[in-house]
């Protein structure tokens, strides 16, 4: 590997590994965070956008007048006035093309589609404003579709009249040895698995601020990935990128939902410049529920082939998800390929013939969140095994050792093309089942005096690929990002890149890396992201490749400020260049400590002092580096097989849960990640993020379900009294342990960690509570797992064993 | 979420008060608000003037004696759990509250405003109907007192009538030897119950003695369940648990079906807690 850090660097401490404390917290930690909402310019004002409450309906006629002439409205817009913005762009095309403009004009698709947008003094007047113009509005209903059987039906009613139907894409693979596999299988099984609808639900809602002032267009956008936004923003309003700046201040939180570029991102900006006035949006929690992405939404309809010894011959799984109305940008079609891309997990398991469906139906628009469809391939292929060990008598432990890649088996190529470059999968798994064993005898202990209490254990192995491409999300962009590095005179290093910060502790690992690589501390390095102005034009913050593009384009920049600091040190030292190495921050001959000149008195010399550079030498003292990881693809092959990610990281993860029989509730008595993302820039970090993705995780197996009315496709939630995101009181303890297994073909060896924690709680609670519940064969197949569920499962198998006594007697 | 336009006005006296919620239209009583306000945020409730009655000297009192405890209207949920005094007299005040809400939300959340509110899934009214309390009123016809069993006559509903304030509530003693178990299961911490049971219960050596059971979270106002009191009284830990939850799902036959769980599940669930009372105070009476 040609990118690591430069070996004429002999720095004292290593800052990559440590746990340097974050240097992002203080402002939010003391209540000085400055979010999107804490903008104020002077005469700004207030947006309100008005939002369907039509789940599927044409638009007859909006009535504006009323809303207009209420005092503190300054405008009533609808989609009519924004005839001069473009669509927003629709590149991939393997999926129903949808053209959706900025607010819907002629027909809504979901409760929550904006389709005016009100501008006032402030939020009061303008939400009084928008109950007029919802009050003037006359839709015509039209009959809706609420669930993948209903949008399948032979004569649902079509979102997009132009389609032959709700279906979006419908791929499948060609794998004869499948249909061989279950010709030779002792027995085989279908089942259906659903994961449940949920979002991603930051902190901080979304926000937009936007001002036109010295032919700038400047746009402040809570988003993950500001230079999109600014590409996007600009080409659909006809305005030179150059003239448009997005940044955002601090972000509470994104978890994949900002990564969409929003009609709003669009509107307001619009808006701003239409009244030549500042306004803001900020997303309330109502309309966050329905106007952000949501996601998952999986149904998985499978056939499983299997030997009566235990083995898994073959897998059919038709993985079907409900995208929502499909109106949004990027299209919310790729995290069910991700789903059947990982699916099998660490395991070796060639014989999957995954089929990939998306179909819209009149809901909100389904997108990214965290994990990106591997929980719900993870619950699956999990679930399956649980059930073959079940139906063979085979212990589950032993039927996962039997599958799971082996030390030396990679790289590995999945199934789907995916290409594990490295990994621990078999002794992550291990460490987890070791791990296991006290926690269970010490429930079981807990538990021994109470009949009505049941424990067991869940398991779950997966691979979270990391730095994916995006250009199989968006049909557009690529995979690779930026960085500019520059030494000022005073020696100060500035680090500015295209990834964003909303969390997760970017800059400090920003800051780690760039000291390794230029020889400096940390409290030396100033770290820039997320404005568009300041920043080399990146991709932004999502499925795990913050860290791992700093590495590559920050090893890249500094190796390039180290070539021309090292010509300049070797001018100002009358030494030659080969010889100049870098000792703790100081630039010396090798082998002799003095004379030396210091990072400032380079700087000095680069920018200021031009007195002392070599006579050829141009001027100043800042590279850029653009970095692309060499074996990520963005197409598929001829046999429809990809490997979308820069590198891999896996990990397992065991639970020993508690079930109380007699009302169903269940508690976690000990959670256990072992997990492994290669190199650690910052093991704090790395825990942060685990800790952070596994309370997500648990919210999708236990708590989080946006449900709809199947009759009328209205949502039947409102706030956090339907929709129960868990709270610090509902998320455990974790143990957590890791192993390191370089990327063998990434800067550092470096490997994402913002998603794997995401992945093992819906297969981990299930599976402990169906173990838990085996004497009555209870075997769980859908998420969230609620108490309900529960007695509803129990009582499932008290009718089924009633059922067969019954047909036994006669 | 921001509320519609409405007055507000904040009198120094009970008379005040009812003078507006009498004469005006859809006038409302802030207390904590820890209900209303959202729902105004919300626009589901409609407001004209919100009367604040944290200015009224005296309405914030709490006493205790040996017979019972009684609760000003603007008292806090904080004062009265924090309260060991209280806790001494009527230990199901404590219980229940520690299921009410989080800190933040019990900290502005009064006793008398969660009865009002009258949320079927909500403690507090429960304990007030199983502990016979009484609510004190003040309106445009003068003072009268409500019994809680007479109170609460539908989800969100009382009988409560126009232009009238409850000033204070006073939940009565259980006898001495009686436990008061406040059960619930509730999603999240501090969630209302999906379903829950309030038992005040004396268990003699061996059998139950006499119960008050009073189940919430089933149907639209708290719900007695009388043929699992008839059921309780002789039962013994050695005898089958069965009979409890018959008679608890005959009397939960108005459960209903919501988000968060179905009505079969509630009068299930309510079954199960009412055992895990009954061998509570069995245990509670064998371990003294």
């Amino acid at each position: 590997m040609s990118l690591d850090i430069d070996s004429h660097i002999r720095h004292s401490t290593r800052h990559i590994g440590m746990p340097a404390p974050r240097r992002e917290d203080r402002g939010p930690l003391t209540g000085r965070g400055r979010y999107v909402a804490d903008i104020k310019i002077a005469g700004m004002l207030e947006v309100v956008f008005v939002r369907s409450v039509e789940a599927h309906a044409r638009i007859i006629s909006i009535d504006t007048s009323q809303a207009s002439a209420l005092e503190g409205v300054t405008a009533v817009f609808t989609g009519a006035d924004l005839a001069d913005v473009g669509a927003f762009p629709d590149y991939i095309e393997y999926i129903g093309p949808v053209e959706q403009r900025p607010l819907a004009e002629d027909k809504v698709r979901y409760v929550g589609a904006p389709y005016a947008v009100v501008v006032a003094v402030d939020r009061y007047t303008a939400e009084d404003a928008a109950a007029l113009v919802a009050a003037g509005t006359v839709y015509e209903p039209l009959p809706t579709v609420a669930d993948l059987d209903q949008a399948l039906a032979p004569a649902a009613p079509r979102l997009y009249e132009h389609w032959e139907s709700n279906c979006s894409f419908d791929v499948s693979p060609h794998k004869p040895e499948v249909d061989r596999a279950f010709d030779e299988a002792d027995h085989a099984f279908t089942e259906t698995y659903v994961s449940q609808r949920q979002t991603g639900l930051p902190l901080e809602t979304r926000g937009v601020v936007a001002d036109v002032a010295d032919g700038t267009l400047t746009v402040w956008s809570s988003t993950q990935s500001p230079h999109m936004v600014r590409t996007t923003v600009a080409s659909m309003l006809g305005v030179a990128e150059p003239q448009v700046r997005v940044l955002h201040p601090a972000i509470g939180g994104g978890f994949g939902t900002k990564t969409h570029i929003y009609p709003e991102d669009v509107v307001v900006p619009w808006v701003a410049r239409r009244l030549d006035r500042p306004v803001r949006w900020i997303e309330d929690r109502l309309e966050n529920l329905v106007a952000s992405v949501h996601a998952r939404d999986q149904r998985h309809d499978v056939e499983v082939a299997y030997d009566d010894d235990g083995t898994i011959r073959a897998v059919r799984c038709a993985s079907m998800l409900d995208m929502g109305s499909g109106e949004i940008f990027m299209p919310g079609s790729a995290p069910v390929f991700v789903t059947n891309a990982c699916i099998t997990g660490g395991y070796d398991f060639p014989n999957m013939a995954a089929r990939t469906v998306g179909v819209v139906t009149n809901k909100t628009p389904s997108g990214a969140y965290r994990g990106f469809g591997i929980p719900e391939g993870a619950f699956v292929m999990e679930r399956i095994i649980d059930r073959v060990s079940r139906l063979t008598g085979t212990d589950r432990v032993e039927s996962r050792r039997r599958m799971l890649l082996r030390p030396g088996q990679t790289p590995y190529v999945m199934h789907g093309g995916g290409r594990l470059d490295s990994g621990s999968h078999t002794e992550s798994f291990e460490r987890a089942v070791e791990m296991v064993e006290p926690a269970l005898r010490l429930a079981e202990a807990r538990y021994a005096d109470d009949p009505d209490v049941r424990v067991g254990v869940g398991y779950c192995n997966y691979v979270e690929p990391t730095a994916p491409s995006y250009h199989l999300t968006t049909g557009h962009w690529g995979g690779g990002d930026a960085a500019t590095v520059r030494v000022d005179p005073d020696g100060s290093v500035r680090v500015a890149a295209g990834v964003s910060a909303f969390g997760q502790g970017v800059e400090t690992a920003a800051a780690q890396i760039a000291a390794d690589a230029l020889g400096v501390e940390p409290r030396d390095v100033t770290v820039v992201l997320g404005d568009t102005e300041r920043t080399p034009y990146g991709l932004g913050s999502w499925g795990s490749r913050a860290t791992m593009m700093l590495a590559g384009s920050v090893l890249l920049a500094s190796q390039r400020l180290m070539d021309k600091a090292r010509r300049i040190a070797a001018h100002m030292l009358e030494a030659a260049e080969s010889d100049i190495v870098l000792t703790d921050g100081v630039f010396h001959v090798d082998g002799s400590g003095r004379p030396s000149v210091s990072w400032a008195e380079v700087g000095t010399a680069a920018w200021v002092r031009n007195v002392d550079l070599p006579d050829t030498m141009e001027a100043g003292l800042e590279a850029s580096g653009y970095y692309h990881p060499e074996n990520l693809q963005h197409q598929l092959d001829d046999e429809g097989r990809i490997n979308a990610a820069a590198s891999w990281s896996n990990g397992a993860h065991a639970g020993v849960l508690s079930v109380r029989v007699s009302t169903g509730e269940i508690k976690i008595e000990d959670y256990i990640v072992v997990h492994d993302c290669g190199t650690v820039i910052n093991p704090a970090l790395v825990e942060g993020q685990i800790h952070g993705g596994v309370a997500q995780g648990l919210a999708g197996a236990m708590y989080e379900h946006f449900q709809y009315d199947s009759d009328t496709a209205n949502p039947r939630f409102a706030s956090f009294m339907e929709y129960l995101a868990p709270t610090c009181a509902e998320v455990p303890p974790l143990s957590v342990e890791h192993f390191e297994s370089p990327a063998p073909e990434q800067p550092l060896g470096v490997k994402g960690c913002g998603e794997g924690g995401t992945v093992g709680p819906p297969a981990v609670v299930a599976g402990a509570v169906s173990d838990a519940l085996s004497e009555w064969g209870v075997d769980l197949t859908e998420c969230p797992v609620t108490p309900v569920a529960v007695r509803a499962a129990l009582r499932a198998a008290a009718a089924a064993a009633a059922a067969r006594e019954k047909g036994g007697v006669a | 979420m921001k509320p519609a336009e409405f007055d507000y006005c904040r009198p120094s006296t009970v008379a005040e008060a009812v003078t507006v919620l009498a004469d005006v239209e859809s006038a409302r009583v802030l207390a904590g608000g820890q209900s209303l306000i959202p729902a105004m945020n919300f626009r589901l409730t409609d407001v004209s003037v919100l009367v604040d009655i944290g200015g009224v000297e005296g309405l914030d009192a709490v006493a205790c004696d040996p017979e019972g405890v009684t609760v000003g209207a603007t008292a806090t949920q904080t004062r009265v759990l924090d309260d060991d005094a209280i806790a001494a007299v009527i230990p199901g005040l404590r219980a229940a509250l520690r299921h009410v809400g989080h800190l933040q939300i019990r900290n502005r959340g009064t006793v008398c405003g969660s009865l009002a509110h009258a949320d079927p899934a909500a403690e507090l009214p429960a304990l007030a109907v199983a502990c016979d309390a009484v609510l004190a009123v003040s309106g445009p016809g003068g003072d009268r007192r409500i019994r809680a069993a007479d109170f609460f006559s539908g989800p969100f509903w009382t009988t409560l009538e126009d232009g009238e304030l409850i000033t204070a509530v006073r939940f009565a003693a259980p006898p001495a030897a009686a436990m008061t178990v406040v059960d619930e299961i509730s999603r999240r911490a501090g969630d209302f119950a999906v379903a829950g049971l309030v038992a005040v219960l004396e268990a003699g050596d061996r059998e139950m003695r006499s119960a008050r059971l009073v189940g919430f979270g089933l149907g639209g106002a708290p719900t007695r369940l009388k043929e699992a009191e008839a059921v309780f009284v002789g039962w013994a830990a050695d005898h089958p648990t069965d009979v409890i939850a018959e008679a608890v799902v005959a009397d939960t036959a108005d459960a209903f079906d919501d988000i968060h769980a179905t009505g079969w599940y509630r009068r299930e669930a309510v079954a199960a807690l009412a055992v895990r009372a009954a061998r509570r105070a069995l245990n509670a009476r064998e371990d003294a």
